[in-house]
């Protein structure tokens, strides 16, 4: 009894394989389309994570990995730190090590985390005054779900 | 070298010049730059912000492409959220 439901289990199971790498074969298959579009998802995450390696200095890059966010100092406001988080959210501002706000913004297509906080690190030292214009602003912790894309 | 980045879903993208080849005309390096410089202009009309990033200068927002520049990055248009 046992050997025959093995028996089944076996010629089940090796359909189930021979059918999945006919879909995978397939250029309009399923299976096909799903594959390229996971190995599409790892390229981007892994060329926005050689951007951000790039973009980032030593230091920038071990509070990111360590912490989770990353900080950086307001072009323009004495005392002002834009805190990005890694993995998208509210950008935290302090100023002399107090949280006085919150940010929301997000590009309007989708971008892979770390081109995300790449794209908050150009904006605030290169365009910091739009930055702010563009962002939505929330009183310090009022908000803490993660903001969806558009 | 010359680089324009374009960040976009996929990860960036990337285009590469020689500016000193582009300077003797030679026909590659002339017709990356030149495609550069569309993609700059097309997506600051789409709403992008470009930037120049240099080692050792700070980040500089530009409104016209810069032929000189060791790298700009094109960030797509930003919405507050």
């Amino acid at each position: 009894m046992l050997e025959t439901l093995s028996l089944f289990l076996g010629i089940w199971l090796l359909f189930l394989l021979l059918a999945i790498y006919y879909l995978s074969q397939s250029p309009d298959g399923s299976v096909g389309r799903f594959r390229e579009s996971v190995s599409g998802h790892l390229s981007a995450e892994s060329r926005a994570k050689a951007l951000l390696r790039e973009m980032l200095t030593e230091s920038q890059y071990q509070q990111l990995i360590k912490f989770g966010y990353l900080e950086i100092a307001s072009p323009s406001i004495d005392n002002r730190v834009y805190r990005v988080p890694g993995s998208g959210g509210l950008v935290k501002v302090y100023e002399r090590g107090c949280a006085v706000m919150e940010l929301c913004l997000q590009p309007a297509e989708p971008l892979p985390d770390g081109d995300v906080v790449v794209m908050h690190k150009l904006m605030i030292e290169g365009n910091e005054q739009e930055y702010l214009q563009k962002a939505n602003h929330f009183a310090p912790g009022i908000i803490s779900l993660r903001c969806q894309h558009l | 070298m010359g680089m324009l980045r374009i960040m976009s879903r996929r990860g960036d993208d990337r285009i590469t010049w020689d500016f000193r080849k582009v300077v003797e005309n030679d026909p590659e390096a002339v017709a990356a730059i030149e495609e550069a410089e569309r993609i700059f202009e097309k997506t600051r009309q789409e709403g992008a912000t470009a930037f120049k990033v240099e080692a050792g200068s700070t980040v500089e927002r530009i409104d016209k492409f810069d032929r000189k520049a060791e790298q700009i990055v094109i960030v797509p248009r930003v919405v507050g959220g």
